[in-house]
């Protein structure tokens, strides 16, 4: 088994997946796209993942909001980080007035904006991992 | 139609049946007409009811309006006059249940909009931007400068599409008039520091100087900062977007009477007289400029300025530049008796 870090992007739109998977393959991470909230959940059951990357709008309204509240129930995939990538600042700050963007929509996450500058996406998700590693040392 | 002999057959009815409109006799048996009005109210408020009764007293018809009846008919009455009643209380009921669905369709369009501009819009655009993103970025080392430069092109009119949808999404979603309700005191050179900054990059692009001169202290005004960072962000970026490369473009807040100008000035091309008249209003742009835009910017600031209980105004001479005037009304901690806004006392100041 490759000392790989194993990350999972759920995301409805084919194009912009590919563009993240490219830039997270590119640094060295194994990934792998699934395109609805349903396959994203299946994946997150069979397997582990050192990270998730969870649009939130996706489908008919907000699929992934449903999806992350489904991951923030369940015992042991609450302990994974999950970076939410969203086009829609405007809505998270109508929705969640005056808080800073950063809905806590699960215990471990962190919000980017798309599109995301690569240097970013890359600083984030490494910042995550490392963190959860730590409190894994911690634990 | 369907006849019930009393109060509680009636509101039966009422329910089973769902009449346009409901006769109601006011003395009958068991509960009284007046109680069968109210729960009719209760049951559905677009049904029209009439009440005939031989009581036709002044008083109870008024008490009858009260309960929600829409209109009286005393007994005895013609055959023409109870039609006439009737003709006019199912046009009454065509017009509530016709103005209750425009209202509905308004509502569900201004909400729907904003998400169907949102996901159908944007998704592509972002899609296509983090594309762009991913092959410069590994591109980096090979692609040649002028590659290069076109792919930063590319992302550069991507971005300000964007920022087109964002806007325009803004100025449909949003209702301006929410943000009254997290006002609180904001010293004027924040959002102004803030909106200097966001449009710093522009400016520096076309070697244009910004200057801020903000009288001390900084007058302060009940308000939203972020908004009206965004407010000054729109007539700044205007002002940086319609100056000529290499001019100067400047910031002022001055105080007087209670009041705060917050004024943008430029060297630019100016506006026209003509365009001057509407250059605040939705979707207007000036003509023959040659700039890009959707010309919403200055209507948001307009609404953003009004929500704030203040003004905006607009100076001009073509070829020389233009001046913008933010201004606000001020809250005064040193002279409660001076002339400031008039605002509600327990609402002045931090506490």
């Amino acid at each position: 088994m490759s000392d790989k870090k194993r990350l999972l992007i759920v995301d409805d739109d084919p194009d912009f997946a590919g563009a993240i998977r490219s830039i997270l393959e590119t640094a060295g991470y194994e990934t792998e796209v699934m395109h609805n909230p349903k396959d994203g959940w299946q994946a997150l059951k069979k397997n582990t993942y050192d990270l998730l990357l969870l649009d939130i709008m996706m489908g008919r309204g907000a699929e992934g909001v449903m999806m992350a509240r489904k991951i923030r129930k369940d015992r042991v995939l609450r302990e994974m980080p999950v970076l939410i990538i969203t086009g829609i600042r405007e809505q998270i700050a109508f929705l969640f007035p005056g808080q800073a963007i950063h809905p806590g929509f699960v215990p471990v996450d962190e919000l980017v904006e798309k599109p995301v500058e690569p240097e970013l996406l890359l600083e984030r998700v490494a910042a995550l991992i490392a963190a959860a590693e730590e409190r894994k040392a911690e634990a | 139609m369907a006849v019930a002999r009393d109060g509680n057959r009636g509101l039966e009815l009422v329910e089973e049946f769902e009449p346009d409109l409901v006769f109601v006799d006011l003395k009958m048996p068991g509960i009284s007409g007046f109680e069968v009005l109210e729960k009719i109210e209760e049951i559905d408020r677009t049904i029209v009811t009439i009440v005939i009764t031989g009581y036709a007293t002044v008083s109870s018809a008024v008490d009858a309006m009260k309960s929600g009846a829409y209109d009286f008919l005393p007994k005895p009455f013609t055959p023409d006059e109870f039609r006439l009643v009737t003709r006019r209380g199912l046009e009454k009921r065509a017009l509530v249940l016709e103005t209750m669905a425009l209202r509905r369709e308004k509502e569900m369009l201004r909400e729907n909009f904003a998400a169907i501009v949102s996901h159908e819009m944007k998704s592509p655009l972002n899609a296509v931007q983090q594309n762009l993103f991913v092959v410069a970025h590994e591109l980096a080392d090979s692609a040649s400068a002028e590659q290069r430069e076109r792919l930063e092109r590319m992302q550069a009119r991507i971005r300000d599409l964007l920022q087109v949808v964002d806007t325009w999404l803004r100025c449909v979603s949003v209702d301006v008039d929410a943000i009254k309700e997290r006002f609180v005191p904001v010293a004027v050179d924040a959002p102004i520091a803030r909106a200097v900054e966001s449009v710093e990059t522009h400016a520096t692009r076309k070697s244009i100087e910004l200057h801020t001169l903000i009288g001390e202290p900084a007058a302060v005004v009940m308000g939203d900062e972020g908004t009206l960072a965004e407010a000054l962000t729109n007539v700044l970026g205007n002002a940086v977007k319609y100056s000529y490369e290499g001019s100067k473009v400047t910031v002022t807040a001055e105080r007087r009477d209670g009041l705060v100008d917050i004024a943008v000035t430029d060297t630019g091309i100016g506006i026209s007289e003509e365009d001057r008249a509407h250059i605040l209003d939705d979707f207007y742009r000036a003509g023959g400029t040659g700039e890009g835009g959707v010309g919403i910017g200055l209507a948001i600031c307009r609404r953003i300025v009004e929500a704030h209980d203040g003004s905006m105004s607009v100076e001009s001479a073509i070829g020389q530049g233009s001046t913008i005037t933010v201004t606000l009304p001020t809250i005064q901690f040193d002279d409660p008796h001076g002339p400031g806004p008039k605002e509600d006392p327990a609402k002045k100041g931090p506490q």
